[in-house]
């Protein structure tokens, strides 16, 4: 599957989305990032996993800890691509505009 | 993650939310969704032409039209209405066809009107439904770069934003 893919698979879980966004804040460790979920650090453990493999996140280690943090390109393309698919509704809607004026210019 | 105030944060490629504000009643906003002759006036991206061929805007309805790139492609789009609840709200899935004619991605839309007393606010809200394996043949270019890639990207936005 391409990178792309893997991503939005990814992407579909809400406690995957959940542990994105408390990394958007910066590295944390697995305990770290476990703690506000209701779910066992094992479980939690498994998402990170998911989420290591489609290669949004990556772990490094400082001493003897081990962080998570977001790798920055993967994430750009998912956001780039949500970016030109609402561009595209964006313009279609501005075409939408346009014709109602023209349908009511024309009732009137 | 987008940074646009109009996409909320968990839009980021699978899901997304837009409004936007008419300035026509919801009857004709309505209309606008469900004539198929109106529909092919403002679907497609800047400079397509729409060949529409089904849109019959009933549960379980088809969806069947081409957009006609002006660069020549042709990129068709099929799909079935979920539920349309004059004048208030439309459901469909569509998805970006192969010349096969098998889905590349799919994606959920729902569609809400409010009316705002002679202006009408339209709230979409898509979700990817699915994407096949296939998808990956509009991104080939990605090895290269994803930058590189941004045209075959654009196709195939173009394809599922329709």
């Amino acid at each position: 599957m391409d990178s792309l893919t893997v991503a939005f698979a990814a992407l579909t879980d809400p406690t995957r989305r959940s542990i994105l966004a408390r990394l958007a804040g910066g590295p944390a460790t697995v305990s770290d990032i476990a703690g506000p979920f209701r779910m066992s650090q094992q479980a939690v453990s498994k998402h990170i996993a998911y989420l290591q493999r489609a290669r949004l996140i990556e772990k490094h280690r400082r001493g003897r800890r081990h962080f998570c943090r977001l790798r920055a390109a993967p994430i750009k393309q998912v956001a780039d691509w949500a970016e030109l698919y609402r561009v595209q509704w964006e313009r279609k809607f501005d075409r939408l505009d346009a014709l109602l004026k023209e349908l009511q210019s024309e009732r009137t | 993650m987008t940074k646009s105030p109009k996409t909320p944060p968990e839009a980021a490629g699978f899901e997304m939310t837009m409004t936007r504000t008419f300035a026509a009643p919801r009857e004709l906003v309505f209309r606008a969704w469900t004539d198929p002759a109106l529909l092919a006036k403002w679907w497609g991206p800047t400079g397509f032409s729409v060949t529409m061929k089904r849109w019959i805007p009933r549960q379980g309805g088809t969806i069947l039209l081409d957009m006609n790139a002006p660069y020549g492609a042709v990129y068709p789009m099929g799909g079935k209405f979920v539920e349309v609840k004059p004048p208030e709200k439309i459901v469909f899935e569509s998805a970006a066809l192969d010349p096969q004619g098998k889905a590349i991605f799919e994606i959920l839309n729902s569609v809400a009107l409010a009316d705002l007393g002679g202006k009408t606010r339209l709230t979409l809200h898509a979700r990817v439904l699915r994407m096949r394996p296939e998808a990956r043949q509009f991104l080939k270019g990605q090895k290269a770069g994803w930058s590189q890639s941004l045209d075959r990207l654009e196709a195939l936005v173009i394809a599922m934003s329709s």
